[in-house]
Order: C-alpha cells, then structure tokens, then sequence
C-alpha cells in the first residue's frame, strides 16, 4: 500500500468533475494542450512572422485578441499559480516519496543520473504533445471534459492512450515491476 | 471577465491536481503497470460526475459543449504516440505544468519536450492534414448523436457505472 495525498482521490476526483461542469456552464470545457500552441503561434507571429503566416498549424492560432491569450491560456496561467501556491503553503503535508525532481522508482530502474532522467523527460514531453496535437487533446481536453461529453474521438484517445501508456509502462519497467 | 473566470478555474484546477496526488511520477507509473488505482479512481469520479453534470446542463440547455471532432486515423495515432510519451515521462500535458510549479525540475523538462513536440507538430502539420486528418473524418459525433437516445439518458447510467468502478470495483495490486 501507498500513503495518500494530501486529498483523498474521491474528493479530487468529485471537485474536478463539478469544476468540469462549472466551467462549461460559465465558458467551456476544461483543456491544456492546445495553449502549448498558442503560446508558440504567439511568439511566432512576434518574431517570425512571415514563417507564422504561412504556416497553416501556426496561422490558426495567436494575433487575434491578445496574441490569442484567452480563456484557455488563462486557465493553464491559473493551473500554475494554483498548483505552485498549494504547493508552497502545503508542502509539509505531501508524501515524502512525491517531492523532488527524481522520482525513487525511477532512481531504482534507471540509477541516479540526473541527466537521464531529463531527458527521458523531455523525450516525452515531446511526444506528448506532438501526440496530443496529431488527436486534438490531451488527459484534460480529451479525456476529462471529452469523455464527460460523451464524445466518440475521446473514446477511442482514451482507449488508444492507456493501450499504448500501459504496453511502455510494462516495456520500460520489465524485469521488476513495481516496487 | 472570461479571461478572470478562466484564470480563477485554472487556479482550482492546478490545485486540484496538486492536492490530489496527480503529479506523482509513482501513482502515474503505478497506474500504467496497473498496480496503483488512485488515478483511475480520480478520473473515472471526476468523469462520472462531470458526465452527469455536463448533460444535466445539457438537458436544461446551459451547456458550452465542445466535442472534438473523430478523424478516426489522426485521434488513434495521436493517442498512441501520447501514450508512449505519459509512460516514458511520467506527466502529462496538465500535471507538467502543476509539477514545475511544485518546482519539479523533470517536469520543467516535460514542458520544454512539449514546446519542442508541438513545434515540429506544426512543421509537419502541412504534410500531414490530407493523408492523416482529412480522411475517416466522422465529424463531432458524441454516443448521444450516434444512439439518437437523448445524452443525459445515457450520462445517468454512464456515470453510475463509473462511481460503482470507482468506489467498489478497482482496487490497488500490491503484493
């Protein structure tokens, strides 16, 4: 057995299903992804933009309103702040084993390496969010808020996803699963 | 406004994840081994109510629905290729963000590969939207516009099923 968190996973849980309802009654649906590329079409269409225009992903997002800072860039904004507050006035009470930037069970597969750590970090994140452009959300924006909206893509991204998370997993962690 | 009331569910949002134990690289590996089942329990509440109270809303017409449309071959790929990257990072694209501000230098990590995935995302999207996007488009179908039965008919016995997972079924494998 685990320790916990500092909430139960039936409070988080129940509290993200009603903020899930409250915001798509005030505005829409709760999503993460698609501000990875309203941040970069902003900064773009800054630096660079004749390479912003042409671009079709690019030319989609920013310039409009603000660069395209919007309701849903404010809220990943907020996820920061929220998250990095908790975490200050909290930190006493998180388990032992969830602090810190090298994660034990990792420490005890891969050794103590900084540097792997990151960039198996990295390399992930990259693939990430490539993936999650490629199907149009991630574990928010799909999973939470589209599967709440019984909506047929985010079956199938929630089915490919924990299929393919789940194969990795077990590769990446053969020989002594666990801990 | 919209801009303040995005901010401020953000803010409960990121503190949700924090306090709930979601930016734990253990809980997420231990999920994806199926061996911890705090993040399935977490999400599949969260979805058991947010499914009921989206359709409830529906059903009063107070909903701002935002169904993502199913181009089958793109949402397949995408998710797979998502997969790999949750399991070999240990975040996603949400809990990186609330993980950095924890102060976690791996997750800091997370968002610069993420800028990097989306940005050759973007180069490639060119070569990309007629050969994996356009086609297998269905279009924002939902379970509701596939069965013709009204979606709260469908959310109640939805969500039943997955608080009854949740609160009774799933259980953590340690040996």
């Amino acid at each position: 057995m685990q320790d916990g968190a500092i909430i139960s996973w039936k409070a988080a849980g129940i509290s993200l299903g009603l903020l899930l309802t409250l915001a798509t009654y005030l505005v829409s649906p709760l999503g993460v992804s698609t501000q990875f590329v309203v941040s970069e079409a902003a900064v773009a269409h800054k630096v660079a933009p004749a390479f912003a225009e042409k671009n079709t992903y690019l030319a989609k997002y920013g310039e409009k309103e603000n660069w395209g800072v919007g309701y849903g860039w404010m809220l990943v904004f907020g996820m920061f702040v929220g998250g990095g507050v908790c975490a200050q006035l909290l930190r006493s009470r998180q388990p032992e084993a969830d602090k810190g930037s090298m994660p034990a069970m990792w420490a005890a597969k891969f050794g103590e390496s900084r540097a792997k750590r990151y960039a198996a970090a990295f390399a992930g994140g990259a693939l990430l969010l490539f993936g999650a452009r490629l199907a149009g959300g991630c574990t928010s924006g799909h999973m939470i808020s589209g599967i709440s909206q019984l909506a047929i893509s985010s079956f199938i991204f929630g089915v490919c996803t924990f299929g393919a998370g789940i194969v990795m997993a077990k590769i990446l962690y053969r020989n002594k699963a666990g801990a | 406004m919209t801009l303040l009331i995005g901010f401020l569910i953000g803010c409960a949002f990121g503190a949700i994840l924090f306090l709930g134990g979601a930016t734990s690289y253990r809980r997420i590996m231990g999920t994806l081994l199926l061996k911890d089942m705090w993040i399935i329990k977490l999400m599949a509440t969260a979805i058991g109510v947010g499914s009921l109270g989206v359709y409830l809303l529906d059903f009063a017409n107070l909903a701002n629905m935002s169904i993502k449309p199913a181009y089958v071959g793109g949402v397949a790929l995408g998710g797979i290729i998502f997969g790999i990257g949750w399991a070999v990072s240990g975040y996603c694209p949400g809990t990186c963000v609330v993980g950095a501000s924890e102060g976690k230098k791996d997750a800091m990590f997370v968002i610069l590969g993420a800028l990097l995935g989306t940005f050759v995302f973007s180069l490639a999207y060119p070569a990309i939207e007629a050969s994996i996007l356009a086609p297998m488009d269905l279009g924002k179908i939902t379970l509701e516009s596939v069965t013709g039965i009204s979606g709260l008919y469908l959310a109640i016995p939805f969500s039943a099923m997955l608080l009854f997972l949740a609160f009774f079924v799933l259980k953590d494998r340690y040996e």
